[in-house]
């Protein structure tokens, strides 16, 4: 019987893993879609090098970072998936969220501040705790850009 | 240009697949193939088997004596009068084809079994010597495990617990599941349970072996009937943990002697002197 729980504990860590980490996703993509909606007037625009920047009486750099962790289940489905190949794409939503929450957070600074555009936006990525044998690493996202009004 | 602010609401970048259909998928992918896998090898593992000479199989049974005697909770007696007498009647028990050189352990332990680890080494433990009453049924019980040796099925669990044990690796990683040497035994004590068809295999190999010393097969499934009759203590039952108990293995057996013209009718051989101490 104790070997049975031994053999099936991953198992219940991955269940729970999904059960939890589901309900966070579908609470943090309510959260993105609402503030997307509220930050949508900021307009974020890339100059080229010969296109002339627009009037500004002030500049000021904004950052948007993030650090986002996968649950139990998406790391076992990696565990999977690296054993055949192919797109992990439970690994997509955790991407996409990082990579939205990250601008949002850019954009709410920038309105706090008072800007009337957001310039040249610059994206960053990188693993923060990646220790070589277990997928527990968390991913990290930065972005950056040039607020002005 | 005026900046006209606009909400995109298609999700590009996100697959449409469900988490759990996919999971779904990559399980039964990565399981169909491990099982074809393992089939492959359980065959390859039955093929080779009865290849592998005799030093090889002396080498992995001395490399794994030590947690035979985990398994069976004991350790090994070195001074007991009764060594010498299981080690003879052993001997006496084995098929003058088989060349292997038999090596009897001892264990003081108080779980009731034997077993028979590759490289000839036979396990008995003290509690085991308790239930029996004669020497009929004790031949028997260490001739069905030199069936066992005879037909390597103690090898062909190993080949099968090693790929299993590597399965387990890949998967959830040499730290994922916990301690992998807690993996590692509990793979290999399932392993140590014999099919039901190795089982009677042995049984008909032991009970043929107990013909051959006794000449009549009289009083050797006594253990059994009386193991059968007390199942519902639990220490008994634990000699059954690791070989599968069937109800007809014991009718079985006699229809086979009955086909072979073997006598199951005999006089009983008390256990020596030392055994009444």
């Amino acid at each position: 019987m104790e070997d049975l729980i031994f053999i099936l504990s991953p198992f219940f860590v991955i269940g729970f893993g999904y059960l939890i980490g589901a309900y966070f996703e579908k609470q943090h993509y309510e959260s993105i879609r609402k503030r997307e909606r509220q930050t949508l007037h900021l307009p974020v625009v890339n100059y080229g090098c010969k296109q002339p920047l627009p009037e500004a009486r002030e500049a000021r750099l904004v950052v948007g970072e993030v650090v986002i962790s996968p649950d139990a289940f998406k790391t076992f489905v990696l565990a999977l998936r690296n054993l055949v190949g192919g797109r992990v794409t439970v690994y997509e939503t955790l991407l996409d969220r990082a990579r939205r929450e990250s601008l949002l957070r850019l954009k709410e600074e920038a309105i706090a501040w008072g800007a009337t555009q957001v310039l040249n936006v610059r994206y960053e990525t990188a693993t923060i705790g990646n220790s070589s044998q277990q997928g527990v690493a968390s991913l990290e996202v930065i972005v950056y850009g040039t607020a002005i009004r | 240009m005026t900046y006209k602010p606009k909400e995109i609401t298609e999700e590009v970048n996100i697959s449409k697949i469900h988490p759990l259909t996919n999971l779904a998928q990559l399980l039964g992918t990565v399981v169909g193939v491990s099982l074809a896998i393992y089939i492959a090898l359980g065959l390859a593992v039955d093929a080779i088997v009865p290849r592998i000479p005799i030093e090889t199989e002396k080498a992995i049974g001395d490399s794994s004596i030590a947690s035979a005697y985990l398994l069976l909770g004991g350790t090994p007696i070195e001074n007991d009068p009764r060594i010498s007498y299981l080690q003879e009647l052993l001997n006496s028990l084995q098929d003058p084809e088989d060349k292997i050189p038999l090596t009897l352990h001892f264990l003081k332990s108080p779980i009731v079994n034997a077993a028979a680890i590759p490289g000839g080494h036979v396990l008995v433990t003290t509690a085991f010597l308790d239930e029996v009453k004669s020497e009929n049924e004790l031949a028997f019980v260490l001739a069905h495990e030199l069936g066992h040796l005879r037909n390597r099925d103690g090898l062909r669990g190993l080949g099968r617990g090693l790929v299993l044990n590597l399965g387990w690796s890949l998967v959830f990683g040499t730290s994922g599941g916990g301690d992998s040497s807690v993996v590692g035994t509990v793979i290999n004590l399932s392993s140590l349970n014999y099919s039901r068809s190795q089982e009677s295999a042995a049984d008909l190999s032991g009970l043929n072996a107990v013909i051959r010393r006794y000449g009549h097969g009289g009083h050797s499934l006594d253990l059994f009937k009386r193991l059968q009759d007390e199942e519902t203590d639990l220490k008994v039952t634990e000699y059954f943990y690791s070989h599968p108990f069937s109800e007809n293995r014991v009718k079985k057996l006699e229809k086979n002697a009955d086909k072979n013209g073997w006598s199951m009718q005999g006089e009983k051989t008390a256990l020596p002197q030392v055994f009444s101490q």
